[in-house]
């Protein structure tokens, strides 16, 4: 038998390739309606009135009061309408839906739909929602979440140390920009509503449509269609179309298609949070780290959404691959009335590694050392603690990682010899990341309880049933690689089918680097019990599952074992760089991850040029700001993204590091690809200047300013 | 549904549009992106992009002329085109899009960041607008009047581009975009320069997106040809350059960026 990290021939490609594939917006059924919705067109006001123009025939309007159970989108805390009752929070936020028969028609009556507001001074900006004492977005404060832990004696440390160096960073949204745009069919027959879309998490749609239906799981349907990307923003957004769609397909009998457009998509879809994060790092005299005080700010939207989950992950990454005894580490997720931020791959590790690789690179500027060395002399080893208390259980391989990266890419050379003749500036610079794998703490056994089935037929044939979604990642393939391996048995002899909750178990959602680590090891456990009965004709294997001895976590207090696995990557990046116009190309990109084992090879090389390519566009080109509540880049002629001119191959390794815990020795590897592109940009960019830089995305602009010292 | 007329031949297509006042379309990447919720639907929509005497690439002494219906890929394969002006071109969008979008329509869409205008400009090129009474002959600074805005009259079609030719010419091309390919541009400058002899005999300069229309001065060229010291051309041409902010880029920006490379090229 091959080994498993040979490259197999996708199971979603013969599809895709031969445009068999149906996408939402493909779908059509008789009797199908359109649905187009309402949006506020103002950041924040009381509905005073709705004046909607008589209905022409065959044509229905769904608002709020057509939502027979809660009207709260049920994802951390109940803050978000479905649709607006009596006030709105932001631009794009849903108000109603009308739905018809024909598409422009639907489009043209919503657009004939007057809304008195009532307008309320909005908060437009982190800086404003931080300096806010009252009228606040949420409740008594101007945060969602605010969460702080300590580890050792940081005044002490304080009091021995020889010098700080502080750094404020600030970073900007992204926009997940995944190919097809959000899109959801509903369909209400024999009292059941069926939703089928473009998602990652078929079970939060479920927990959507009994929250806002007030019905039993028993007439709720949930199946994912081919899903043109997601990247976090099919997380937890969709649930808001799916609910939109099956209101509309309740209240008038038929089928209902909701499909968003660019434009819209952009205006009101979950982005990446911005934030501010403060860094002040306590030397002793021979440039030792004693100790961080840290403070992180992140710009939450209008609602809560999952901005408390990703706060977590921004305050539990941002002590970076480092080992420091002394740490006060404290973070807040804020009310803005802007579109709600959300999950997007890397879930708050990119801001918080940017930060601290950006701030390692100040260090070593400040006090005369390599800054590669800096970050080797503070380095995690095997068995150190991290910042929450953790245990590293298994080899932490950062110094090898980062020694080939380094060789890979000739690091030193270039590093020191930084100009060309040609007047162009070129730098190298180099960043040393993790990705902690699976839901935080005990997330995975607390929230989740994930579990998978196996199914074998007669003719022997091997169904998975589990409701990770394929979003062009590779799940499908992975996941049924796993279960061929477990049970000896061909590929082809698997079967998986996009999920659909009437057959498949709650496997949990397809986010957080967890699919091969968590799903996968479920379905190796399941494979194994199967394989024990293999001479059984027809049967069903099953797999819960267990949290792991040895772990803990303390929620409260943030303390203990944040995460079940960690990813560890080591990035290089070369730019060369125009001083006349701060114009820059990158020359090359270099990586080492240790992510277990590969469970296809061909997959990792994709999730690696991806991620890449994602984490390169969010350091440099992908910039989206909002004027007056409004976001300014609402198109992809305006939000760019890179080409495959912008980035060069990649050259990148895996080092050989078998998890203990994750199926064959894998472990999660989708968004550490990302994590750790923009702080090395970010390097080499000060490398070619000679100054430092604060802030993301790294645009020609912003670069103008810091050569001419601004 | 919108109605889709073909003509034949270019006099077909004038008596089309004095009747029925279409949309025209040539290349149409620009247009099909546009024109949702843009245009009425009932308006009809002519196609150009074959009309036999709208493709012609032909020289006559020492002017080139280009048919407005010419795709760039066509122009960047002729032959008769000099390097000053295929620079420019190539660096237009992507393969994809110079397959299909075509010189007239990139002039007539008249978006200030439009590529293909700094050279013409810089070179005095000259349109020839076509109507069913007769045509006439239009230099390209007096045909644009500001974003979206030109000369083109009702019933009125851009049938060719006059460019004169001229041996000596060396280009610069900046295009500052937002990223390698498919990006429109922040800012461009566009400069020639004829050193027969071993000596300046011409110079032209502009620069596009960074004003309503591109920005060329015969005056400021004379005095660079005159010798005027470099800080004092800048100034002239600081005076000239007027960006806005948008989603692509700032003015700040856009401005310091300009007189940067102009700076750069006149010190060169």
């Amino acid at each position: 038998m091959k080994p498993i990290t040979e490259a197999a021939n996708r199971l979603d490609f013969e599809d895709k390739i031969t445009g068999a594939a149906r996408y939402c917006a493909d779908i059509r059924m008789e009797g199908m309606l359109f649905a187009k919705t309402l949006r506020a067109t103002v950041a924040r006001a009381w509905i005073r009135a709705i004046h909607i123009p008589p209905l022409p025939s065959g044509m229905a309007v769904i608002d709020w009061r057509d939502i027979p159970g809660k009207n709260a989108v049920p994802i951390v805390t109940d803050d978000q309408p479905f649709l607006a009752e009596n006030c709105v929070n932001y631009v794009g936020e849903p108000i109603l839906l009308a739905v018809g028969p024909d598409r422009a028609e639907t489009a043209s009556f919503i657009r004939q739909i007057v809304v008195e507001y009532e307008e309320r001074k909005p908060i437009l900006t982190l800086e404003e929602a931080m300096g806010r004492d009252g009228d606040f977005i949420s409740g008594n404060q101007p945060w969602f979440a605010s969460y702080g832990y300590d580890k050792g004696d940081l005044e002490g440390a304080m009091r021995r140390a020889a010098r700080c160096v502080a750094d404020t960073f600030t970073t900007g949204y992204q926009e997940q920009a995944y190919l097809e745009p959000q899109g959801m069919v509903a369909s209400f027959e024999d009292g059941v509503i069926t939703v089928r879309g473009s998602m990652q998490c078929p079970y939060y749609i479920v927990d959507a449509l009994k929250n806002a239906l007030g019905w039993e799981t028993d007439r709720i349907r949930v199946i994912q269609l081919p899903t043109g990307g997601g990247f976090g923003g099919k997380e937890e957004y969709p649930s808001i179309p799916a609910v939109h769609a099956a209101l509309a397909a309740i209240k008038t009998g038929k089928p209902v298609q909701l499909v968003f457009d660019r434009k819209e998509d952009i205006l009101c879809t979950t982005k990446r949070h911005p934030s501010q994060i403060t860094i002040k790092s306590y030397l002793d005299a021979e440039g030792n780290i004693l100790a961080r005080d840290i403070d992180v700010a992140a710009d939450g939207g209008a609602y809560a959404g999952l901005s408390s989950v990703v706060l977590q992950r921004m305050i539990y990454s941002i002590g970076g691959v480092y080992r420091v005894e002394n740490l006060r580490i404290h973070g807040r997720v804020y009310a803005t009335n802007k579109a709600v931020s959300g999950a997007f791959r890397g879930f708050g590790g990119p801001q918080a590694f940017f930060a601290m690789e950006t701030h390692m690179e100040h260090i070593a500027r400040q006090t005369g050392m390599d800054s590669v060395q800096l970050r080797q002399r503070h380095f995690l080893r095997q068995e150190d603690s991290t910042s929450t208390g953790g245990h590293l259980r298994s080899p932490v391989p950062l110094h090898e990682m980062t020694d080939l990266a380094l060789r890979l890419s000739d690091y030193y050379r270039k590093r020191e010899q930084p100009n060309t003749d040609s007047g162009k500036l070129r730098g190298i610079g180099c960043s040393v990341f993790f990705h902690g794998c699976g839901f935080t703490g005990s997330g995975e056994q607390d929230l989740i309880r994930p579990r998978v089935r196996l199914r074998k037929d007669v003719d022997g044939i091997v169904h998975v049933l589990a409701s990770s979604a394929e979003i062009g990642q590779g799940a499908m393939t992975t996941l049924s690689k796993i279960v061929a391996r477990t049970l000896s048995i061909p590929l082809s002899q698997v079967r998986y089918e996009y999920p659909d909750t009437k057959v498949c178990p709650d496997s949990g959602p397809t986010v957080a680097s967890r699919s091969v680590l968590v799903v996968g090891k479920l379905l190796l456990q399941a494979g194994l019990e199967m394989k024990k009965r293999w001479s059984e004709k027809a049967f069903e294997t099953e797999a819960r599952f267990t949290y792991p001895k040895g772990f803990s976590w303390d929620k409260e207090n943030h303390q203990g074992d944040a995460y079940l696995e960690y990813s560890w990557g080591a990035n290089v990046v070369e730019v060369e760089l125009d001083p006349v116009t701060c114009d820059y190309k990158i020359k090359g990109v270099w990586a080492v991850y240790d992510a277990g084992t590969p469970i296809d090879k061909k997959i990792v090389a994709g999730q690696v040029e991806g991620g890449m390519a994602q984490g390169l566009g969010y350091g440099g080109m992908e910039n989206l700001e909002y004027a007056d509540g409004k976001p300014v880049q609402v198109s992809f002629t305006d939000y760019i993204l890179p080409t495959s001119l912008d980035l060069p191959p990649v050259t990148f390794r895996l080092v050989d590091n078998e998890s203990v815990l994750g199926p064959y020795g894998a472990r999660g590897l989708g968004e550490l690809t990302l994590v750790g592109a923009a702080p090395a940009l970010a390097a080499a960019i000060e490398n070619a200047t000679g100054r430092p830089v604060n802030r993301l995305p790294l645009t020609p602009e912003y670069l103008l300013e810091v050569m001419n010292g601004g | 549904m919108a109605v889709a007329v073909y003509p034949r031949n270019l006099a077909e297509a004038l008596r089309i549009l004095e009747i029925q006042s279409p949309l025209v379309l040539a290349g149409g990447t620009d247009l099909m992106v546009k024109r949702a919720g843009t245009y009425p639907d009932e308006c009809p929509v002519m196609y150009i992009g074959n009309l036999p005497e709208l493709r012609q690439i032909s020289r006559q002494g020492e002017e080139l002329r280009v048919g407005a219906a010419c795709t760039f890929t066509e122009l960047l394969a002729s032959p008769l085109l000099p390097d000053y002006l295929r620079v420019p071109l190539a660096q237009i969008a992507s393969p994809a899009i110079r397959n299909a979008a075509t010189i007239g329509g990139n002039l007539c869409n008249a978006s200030p960041a439009a590529d293909a205008l700094p050279m013409l400009y810089a070179l005095d090129a000259h349109f020839i607008l076509v109507s069913a009474a007769g045509e006439c002959r239009m230099p390209v600074r007096d045909f644009f009047l500001g974003p979206g805005k030109t000369m083109l009259a009702a019933g009125q079609l851009l049938a060719e581009i006059r460019i004169p030719i001229r041996e000596g010419w060396r280009c610069i091309y900046r295009k500052v975009g937002m990223r390698r390919a498919n990006s429109l541009s922040k800012l461009s400058f566009y400069a020639l320069s004829d050193c027969a002899g071993g000596r300046l005999q011409d110079i032209r300069i502009a620069f596009g997106a960074v004003a309503p229309t591109v920005v060329r001065s015969r005056e400021a060229e004379m005095k660079i040809l005159s010798g005027l010291p470099v800080e004092e051309i800048i100034l002239m041409y600081n005076g000239l350059i007027k960006p806005i902010d948008d989603a692509r880029s700032s003015s700040r920006y856009r401005r310091e960026a300009c007189i940067r490379l102009l700076k750069q090229y006149l010190q060169s």
